[in-house]
């Protein structure tokens, strides 16, 4: 298939490009070394003296600029002026130029090639002058040849050089791309060849006309990849690595950036278990879970170890995930679970470009289920009450009476019979979420600079939940000598959360999956039943069971979190002198993190209603606190980061070597402060306002410090890019544990083999461009328990008994101390191939790993007699190994009417095992019971067979002879029945406990597989992209009222209603209704897991972006308007609850995960 | 230029140095002490002592009270344990209540429960025992804590002996490193481990001050006062005869506890609070009444009348009303003229039944019509269902479902609102009270000598306190040995209800299964509560049943929990022997 022959060439033919490419770079780059390694005094020479248009060299990038333009750029940046008549360079006014440095008279070679224009230098004056009429040549039996040059995408390329092969004339194409060529004959071969594209061979076989597109050369093949303390060529590099691009995601409407990683990239499984604002990030894991530990895969942007969630996608230039040992080795005792590089965007040479991105989004939860109504409600009570032998609660009168309000009949009494509807009742509708970017980039050889400050605002689904952030980032890059080289960065982000006052945000750990500050809220809001009003017609509010729904969001009080991070880094790189091709570099960073916490909670406000009364009377009353009280908390963490680097790359013949060596030194300190008052007897929240009554005041504080070294090497080499071999490692030390046992080692080696530069496939199969095969093992760590486990002693603590009259303070022992203990030890084995054909139309991925990590703790309590008295720290005795296979595929085209589509597609799987745990007899000698060699997670329980039928029982009520149960348990039919798998002696005994359980269902939280498919389409202005994203072998439970009616006092679900055990109804969804659920029917069973499989669009793009011809005439280089979403059709076939398959909660008191739309504007001035 | 290499210089140097530096790694941990430090003074040994007060039961902060799982009380909610377990007959080796804060809860079950067992407690005592007596702290101070010690240890043992019988009795710290397959323990019998808690306190009660200057300490009284208690319940029938035929059993064992009651009341330091009400309330914290009790204070308060309190007040539901009084414990509270309501010329009229009540019923139940907090407690039918009281027959919300609530040791002035935010309640739990001790040893006595004139003296003084009630003598003219126990036993409930005792007492008595006569058993019938409705004003009342109970007789004793089982093989493999169930799981289970 060749896509990408131009109509009217019958036999093209492709010359195999990519090691011109490589060849390209590699010379390149040698030469960017070479002018570095020649030290400072040669180019600063050539600087004051160096008017030479051939030795100056420039940084240089156009698109779709006028000439005039492109020669003011050159003027900006060198010492050269221009003189030219405006006439005659008027015309080019969209001139395509590829970022490059590149001398100024190549660049002006480029700039006027096809232009019929040249360029004579006196001193520093260029002028720009109408090529010379040269005298012409008429061959016999000449030939010409027209046609046009377009890109891909579908521009036409101006100043595409055309050459003849075997001769030395040639020809540019004009700005329209357009070129006409004489040819001596039939056979002639035409090269088609520009900057940035592959050059391509066409034979004219008797064709006048010949219409070529070319590819751009950019594609993976050249493509340099971010990896740990460094980057690589992605052609030579042989570690399993993915890259998602800032661009891919930056205009989604999502806030927290981990939620836009998911389905882009092969190896990261990531799940979103919320969407309260502040409090929605997603759990990433790279390749599964690979142990029972923390499970958090380590957090690096720009170099340095810290969270990017916050961070303002559209500054980011790229997220890496390093998977195999090879590749997070550099990390040492930190690197098992995968690491994370963000990258965020710098400056590039060119002009200035201020550029904006706005978007407004609307948020709507994505499922959400619905409960009964209170005629419903009155009628399953009763029901429920029939079958518990209790008398009716609802009289048929009050039955009645909630029939005419849920009917809305015109005498219903909606207040003293009302309907209400819980979180339907104040869920706020199309929450409003908007972003702000503002970005200006730009540079000179010697300063480059990239600055963007960005706004958001999210709102939620409670009137009071709200969240806006502020990112400002600066990162400035100076050439401070021709071999001395700067950086420095300094970005931050302030987050504002507000909750309501009832809402606890000190309980909200933003990397905690199960805390919400909006729980409490959710709680309340299932609980209410339909029966109690929420508001009442007259606008006021009612409350139920000590607390008010409208009360708790809205008259509270407020609960904020201000955190604050900068995050700054000053890097300094010397090349050096003595040897060609090493050089030297120190990176000081020092992250300073602030959190401050005001909790003002007041009396909450609700209405009693009195209906004795005519009208009824409504009085204000309050619940929780009588008096308010305040909270205040701060706390600062500064983290330090040194970093002293040591890089060499140097190449002999087809012998290449980099060496990188790092020594890395990490400390951070914390402390926090704390006060809070309570019974203020005034409402001004201050903290020196409160009640000063014992009791009324406290506070508190504590500090703690964390420091970690490591020493990192990695040696690479390459023989001719077909022979790849590395070794990296990491020596690292760490304050968790105990002296003579701080220090560990964690070295890795890769091997590869880059078949498509052998000759046998050079010469037989160059549409391959790569195929690359590599293998690598290795050893990394992984940090868990907490510090100090390797110390005994003794803990204090405040508000211990009281004695005498008086508070006590109090100590009390830890656990009993584990000195040996040590980090977690990961053997990783991976074995991957690359492949791109057909200059990267289709691009393959294909990686299998194994992994076993050992030294996991566990909790060594079932080893000592639960008499024992005291908790034993963690062992490192756990084993566990996981595996899996990671495929990506990706093909791009443009058709010929101009429609180009990109296509990507990724699929992960990854399945752990447990390979040793402690266990106790009773799981492990029963082979359904038992954890090791189970996936770790399992869900075990009892197996559900169904209901219990009347012909189980005997006439007076009692369960036939045979037939299992759960001990003394008064089942009736309509009630579960379980499978008596087994007993105290292992076999089934007639008695349903704990000996039945089995497994009923995979690991709950991270599946086992999932998919992305990514589409790409754009035509003419409209660009459109969406991510279908999909995940399986995953189980949820489903608990509480969302499907147990009445839970702690709660309400029904709707479906609950319609599809529960009755005589009438035996093969129903739920058993029988009781006043309470019965132990006997909530029991941990199968029947309470749902397959949690599901496909999401997980994001979608339409953009359209004016024409340029018609708002350039108002300043603006582009203008592009879009509608986007996130997370917008959820198909999840097995789960008939209806609550996001993301759940984080079994009973859906959580806050729902969020669908955006967003309408937004980008504007590049 | 120069100056730009030499920061860069200084830069790489700087990060060498920093790893360079000696013990780079070592960071000193700032949340805890050594040995060394803890038991140097007696005031920082008092700091681990602190930890162990803490440990006892936190019943005012608790939610569910022991009555609730008796015929005392209804169950404010289902899925509490009371409900869950108990009064359902759901009681296996994996699901068993721990009891009221976690009062007979053994142990950590070790996947992770952050709660504290009796043998953590245990170890505490067990740790400071040995840690003080090797220190050089002084002897004074050594013997005066060590039998404070010792007296916890056994307060903590005891409730697993009531609950389980036989225990392991552990009394040195267990260390799986140097101690091998010692740390292993069986269960003593259930005798022995009576022996071991009475003879702790027998050793311990004269080590300990008559009268404490630090509140909340034990005193001799607190240390006797449950030897008695542990003498009565080991000589009652569930430990001690068991059959209707002999309801006294072995006599010397009620001759023990009443010796032992009788020396509490001869160390002349207690005696009745005048006022009942208040002697519940923090006006009278460690009152000449209290003996032993856990304390409270500003700071450290709890939230008895948020969670236990009536649930609506004023139209506003502002509690849990967890107390919710069963008709047949209001049934039990005598008519003012000493009688109970259901003999012969007590003037107890069905349809009036509140009126011409002892005092004390109405200092401990609320009822339709009662005063809270400035407003009247409604639980007729119809008024409204979520704006009053109005009797709940189902289980769908917290309002009571028997008709009543409890007042007692609650403060009418607290707001339960805002007793749940802030803790507010500041009235001490008073484990043991002297009351019980008089009924305790009128109870013993009884059994060994009917019912003698100090028999009657110790009943009366509880019955007639600020008049609440004429004397036994007054009520019935001379009783008989066995009326004098139907009295005392009624006597003991109504005295000590919400005070977590009715569960021990009806266990103990063994009338939770079934009674004497072979009917039902109290905690094995259906309970009544009070139902009302308004028959055109008129109230009409009508006893109806409200909760079914059921109480398997292996439930006299709990489980022995799977995970114990699981982790020692001395208990779960030895078997047999002359208790048969001494070292493996408890009969029934």
């Amino acid at each position: 298939m060749h896509f990408f022959v131009s109509k009217g060439s019958t036999f093209p033919y492709e010359r195999p490009v990519p090691l011109k490419t490589i060849l390209w770079i590699m010379r390149c780059s040698t030469l960017v070394l070479a002018i570095l390694l020649c030290g400072c005094s040669i180019l600063v020479a050539a600087k004051t003296n160096g008017q030479d248009i051939r030795e100056t060299r420039i940084s240089l990038g156009l698109s779709g600029k006028s000439l005039e333009t492109a020669l003011k750029e050159i003027e900006q940046h060198t010492n050269f002026r221009f003189g030219y008549r405006l006439s005659e360079i008027s015309r080019f006014s969209h001139i395509q130029l590829p970022e490059a440095t590149r001398t100024v008279a190549t660049t002006l070679d480029l700039l006027l090639s096809g232009t019929g224009l040249t360029y004579q230098q006196k001193d520093h004056y260029v002028f720009i002058v109408p090529v010379p009429a040269s005298p012409k040549i008429q061959p016999q039996e000449q030939l010409t040849v027209t046609g046009t040059v377009t890109s891909a995408k579908g521009e036409k390329l101006p100043g595409v050089s055309i050459r003849l092969k075997g001769a030395a004339n040639g020809t540019n194409t004009d700005p329209e791309g357009r070129f006409s060529i004489v040819v001596p004959d039939e056979q002639s071969i035409l090269i088609f060849s520009f900057i940035g594209y592959i050059t391509k061979e066409v034979p004219v076989a008797g064709n006048t006309s010949i219409n070529i597109q070319l590819e751009e050369s950019a594609t993976a093949l050249s493509e340099v990849i971010v990896v740990g303390y460094g980057t690589q060529l992605k052609v030579n590099s042989i570690v399993a690595v993915s890259v998602v691009k800032g661009k891919d995601f930056a205009q989604k409407p999502v806030v927290n950036m981990t939620n836009s990683l998911v389905g882009r990239m092969p190896g990261l499984i990531a799940d979103q278990g919320s969407g309260e604002p502040g409090l929605d990030g997603s759990r990433i894991r790279i390749r599964g879970t690979s142990t029972i530990g923390n499970a958090n895969p380590l957090l690096v942007v720009d170099g340095i170890y810290r969270d990017f969630s916050r961070l303002d996608p559209a500054t980011i230039e790229s997220v890496t995930i390093l998977k195999d040992a090879a590749a997070v080795a550099p990390y040492g005792l930190a690197g098992a679970n995968g690491v994370i590089l963000v990258t965020t965007k710098k400056g590039k040479t060119g002009a200035p470009t201020l550029s904006y991105n706005g978007y407004a989004g609307f948020q709507n939860p994505t499922r959400m289920p619905r409960m009964v109504n209170s005629y419903e409600y009155a009628l399953l009570t009763n029901e429920a009450n029939r079958n518990d032998n209790f008398n009716p609660s609802f009289t048929d009168a009050q039955i009645a009476g909630y029939k005419k309000t849920v009917d809305g009949a015109a005498d219903a009494d909606p207040d003293k019979y009302p309907n209400s509807r819980g979180l339907r009742d104040v869920l706020q509708r199309n929450a409003l979420l908007t972003n702000h970017n503002l970005q200006l980039s730009g540079g000179t050889e010697k300063v480059k600079y990239f600055a963007a400050l960005g706004y958001t605002s999210q709102d939620g689904q409670f009137s009071t939940t709200s969240l806006k952030k502020y990112n400002a980032l600066a990162n400035l890059d100076v050439a401070a000598t021709t071999t001395t080289h700067v950086g420095i960065s300094i970005s931050g982000w302030v987050e504002d959360q507000h909750y309501s006052g009832y809402s606890d945000p000190g309980s909200g750990d933003a990397n905690n999956r199960y805390a919400s500050a909006g729980g409490g809220i959710m709680y309340q809001a299932f609980r209410t039943p339909p029966t109690s009003a929420i508001y009442y017609s007259n606008g006021l509010w009612g409350s139920y069971i000590t607390n008010s729904l409208v009360g708790t969001i809205a008259h509270s009080g407020y609960a904020r979190n201000e955190n604050t991070q900068i995050m700054t880094t000053f890097s300094i790189e010397q090349q050096l002198p003595f040897i060609k091709g090493l050089s030297i570099k120190g990176v000081a960073s020092y992250d300073p993190y602030n959190t401050y916490t005001k909790v003002w909670k007041t009396p909450i406000l609700t209405y009693s209603a009195d209906f004795t009364t005519t009208p009824y009377t409504y009085t204000p009353a309050y619940l929780g606190p009588s008096k308010p009280s305040l909270s205040l908390s701060t706390s600062q963490n500064k983290a330090f980061t040194y970093q002293g680097y040591l890089n060499y790359h140097n190449t002999f013949g087809k012998h290449d070597i980099t060496f990188l060596g790092v020594l890395e030194s990490r400390s951070q300190k914390y402390w926090d402060l704390s006060g809070s008052r309570i019974n203020y007897p005034i409402d001004i929240d201050e903290l020196d306002r409160g009640g000063t009554a014992q009791g009324d005041l406290s506070n508190g504080g504590a500090s703690s410090e964390e420091r970690q070294i490591g020493y990192v090497y990695r040696l690479s080499y390459n023989y001719d890019g077909k022979y790849l071999a590395e070794v990296s490692g990491r020596y690292d030390g760490h304050y968790y544990f105990a002296p003579g046992h701080r220090y560990g080692f964690f070295p890795a080696f890769s091997l590869g083999w880059n078949m498509a530069r052998e000759s046998f496939i050079k010469d037989n199969a160059a549409w391959i461009d790569l195929l690359k095969v590599r293998a690598s093992y290795g050893e990394s760590g992984n940090l868990a328990g907490g510090p100090f486990q390797y110390l005994t002693g003794y803990s204090v603590y405040n508000n211990a008994a009281v004695l005498n009259g008086a508070l006590t303070a109090g100590i009390s022992e830890v656990l009993q101390a584990n000195t040996a203990i040590t980090w977690e030890r990961a053997k990783k084995t991976n074995v991957g191939m690359e492949a791109s054909l057909w200059k990267g139309k289709l691009l393959i991925g294909a990686d299998y790993f194994y992994e076993k990590r050992s030294n996991m703790l566990v909790p060594p309590s079932v080893t000592v007699p639960a008499e024992y008295g005291v908790g034993l720290t963690e062992q490192n005795a756990a084993i566990m190994s996981n595996h899996g296979l990671e495929i990506s595929l990706g093909t791009n085209h443009t058709f010929s009417n101009g429609l180009h589509l990109e296509v990507n597609g990724n699929f992960t799987y990854a399945q752990n095992k447990l390979l040793q745990v402690f266990e106790t007899d009773a799981t492990y000698n029963n082979p359904n019971r038992r954890q090791t060699g189970r996936p770790y997670g399992t869900q075990f329980g009892l197996k559900a067979l169904g209901y219990f039928t009347p012909a189980d029982f005997n006439a007076d009520g009692s369960l036939k002879a045979g037939v299992a149960s759960l001990p003394d348990a008064p089942v009736h039919p309509g009630d579960l029945r379980y499978a008596d798998l087994s007993g105290p002696s292992g076999k089934p005994d007639g008695i349903i406990d704990d000996n039945d359980q089995t497994v009923i269902g995979r690991p709950n939280g991270t599946p086992q597989m999932i998919f992305g498919f990514s589409p790409n389409l754009s035509w003419k202005g409209f660009d459109l992209n969406f991510l279908l994203q999909a995940a399986t072998q995953i189980t949820l439970p489903v608990g509480g009222s969302l499907v147990f009616p009445f839970d702690q006092q709660g309400s029904a679900s709707e479906l609950y209603y319609k599809d529960h055990w009755t005589p009438a109804n035996t093969t129903a969804l739920y058993p029988r209704a009781s006043t309470q659920p019965k132990d006997y029917n909530t029991r941990y069973s199968s029947w309470w897991l749902r397959d949690a499989s599901y496909l999401k669009l997980r994001s979608a793009e339409l953009g359209y972006s004016l024409s340029a011809k018609l708002i350039r005439r108002i300043g603006i280089q582009q203008l592009r308007v879009y509608v986007a979403g996130q997370n917008l059709w959820t198909w999840t076939p097995h789960m008939k609850e209806k609550i996001d398959p993301e759940a984080r909660s079994s009973n859906g008191q959580y806050y729902f995960q969020q669908q955006t739309t967003s309408l937004g504007l980008n504007v590049t001035f | 230029m120069i100056t730009i290499k030499q920061s860069c210089l200084i830069v790489l140097l700087g990060v060498a140095l920093t790893a360079c530096k000696k013990n780079y790694l070592e960071v000193s941990p700032r949340d805890r002490v050594g040995d060394d430090v803890v038991w140097a003074t007696t005031a920082n040994a008092d700091l681990f002592l602190n930890d162990i007060y803490n440990q006892m039961p936190d019943m005012n902060n608790e939610t569910e009270h022991l009555d609730q799982y008796t015929d005392n009380s209804d169950v404010g909610v289902t899925w509490m344990q009371g409900y869950a377990n108990i009064r359902i007959a759901n009681v296996t080796p994996s699901n068993l209540p721990r009891g009221p804060w976690d009062m007979w809860y053994w142990g950590k079950d070790g996947n992770g429960d952050s709660r504290t067992g009796n043998y953590e407690k245990i170890r505490k005592c067990n740790l400071f025992i040995e840690k003080v007596t090797a220190s050089k702290l002084p002897d004074d101070y050594k013997k005066e804590r060590i039998a404070e010690v010792r007296f916890l240890r056994a307060l903590f043992y005891h409730w697993l002996w009531m609950a389980y019988g036989g225990i392991p009795v552990i009394t040195k710290t267990l260390d799986n490193i140097t101690q091998g397959d010692s740390i292993y323990i069986p269960r003593s019998t259930e005798v022995e481990t009576f022996q071991f808690i009475t003879n702790e306190l027998a050793e311990t009660a004269p080590l300990l001050p008559l009268q404490q200057s630090d509140p909340g300490r034990p005193t001799r009284g607190a240390a006797l006062t449950l030897k008695g208690w542990c003498e009565l319940f080991e000589a009652s029938p569930l430990r001690n005869s068991g059959n209707a035929a002999n309801p006294v059993g072995d006599v010397e064992r009620w001759k023990k506890a009443s010796a032992t009651n009788k020396a509490v009341m001869d160390l002349g330091v207690y005696d009745l609070y005048p006022d009942f009400r208040a002697l519940f309330l923090k006006s009278a914290n460690n009152s000449l009444e209290s003996i032993f009790a856990r304390q409270y204070m500003p700071g450290k308060g709890g939230q008895l009348e948020g969670k236990e309190g009536p649930t609506i007040v004023n139209g506003t539901e502002l509690a849990w009303g967890n107390f919710q009084p069963t008709q047949e414990l209001v049934d039990d509270f005598s008519m003012a003229n000493g009688k109970a309501i259901s003999e012969p010329g007590s003037g107890y009229d069905p349809q009036h039944p509140y009126l011409n009540r002892e005092n004390r019923f109405y200092q401990t139940i609320l009822f339709n019509g009662s005063e809270w907090q400035g407003d009247t407690i409604k639980t007729v039918v119809g008024l409204g269902r979520s704006t009053e009281n109005e009797i709940d027959l189902g289980y769908s919300s917290d309002v009571t479902h028997t008709g009543y609530y409890a007042c007692k040791r609650l403060d009418e002035s607290i707001l339960g609102s805002d007793n749940r935010a802030n803790s507010t309640s500041y009235q001490n739990y008073m484990f043991f009270r002297y009351a019980e001790v008089l009924l305790s040893f009128a109870e013993a006595e009884n059994e060994v000598n009917g019912p003698t004139p100090d028999v009657l003296a110790a009943v009366n003084k509880v019955r007639t306190r600020s008049n609440n009630l004429p004397t036994v003598q007054a009520t019935y003219g001379a009783v008989n040995q066995d009326k004098m126990r139907e009295i005392i036993h009624r006597e003991r409930r109504v005295e000590l209800a919400f005070e977590d005792k009715r569960w021990w007492d009806v266990l103990r008595w063994k009338i939770a299964d079934k009674m004497a006569d072979g009917t039902p058993g109290v905690l094995n019938r259906p309970e009544a509560g009070m139902v009302i409705t308004s028959d055109n004003g008129t109230l009409v009342y009508t006893r109806t049943n409200v909760s079914n109970r059921l109480f398997l007789p292996k439930m006299y004793m709990m489980p022995v929990p799977q995970y114990v089982l699981d982790r020692n093989y001395k208990i779960r493999q030895q078997s047999g022997g002359k208790d048969g169930w001494i070292n493996g799981q408890n009969p029934g289970y």
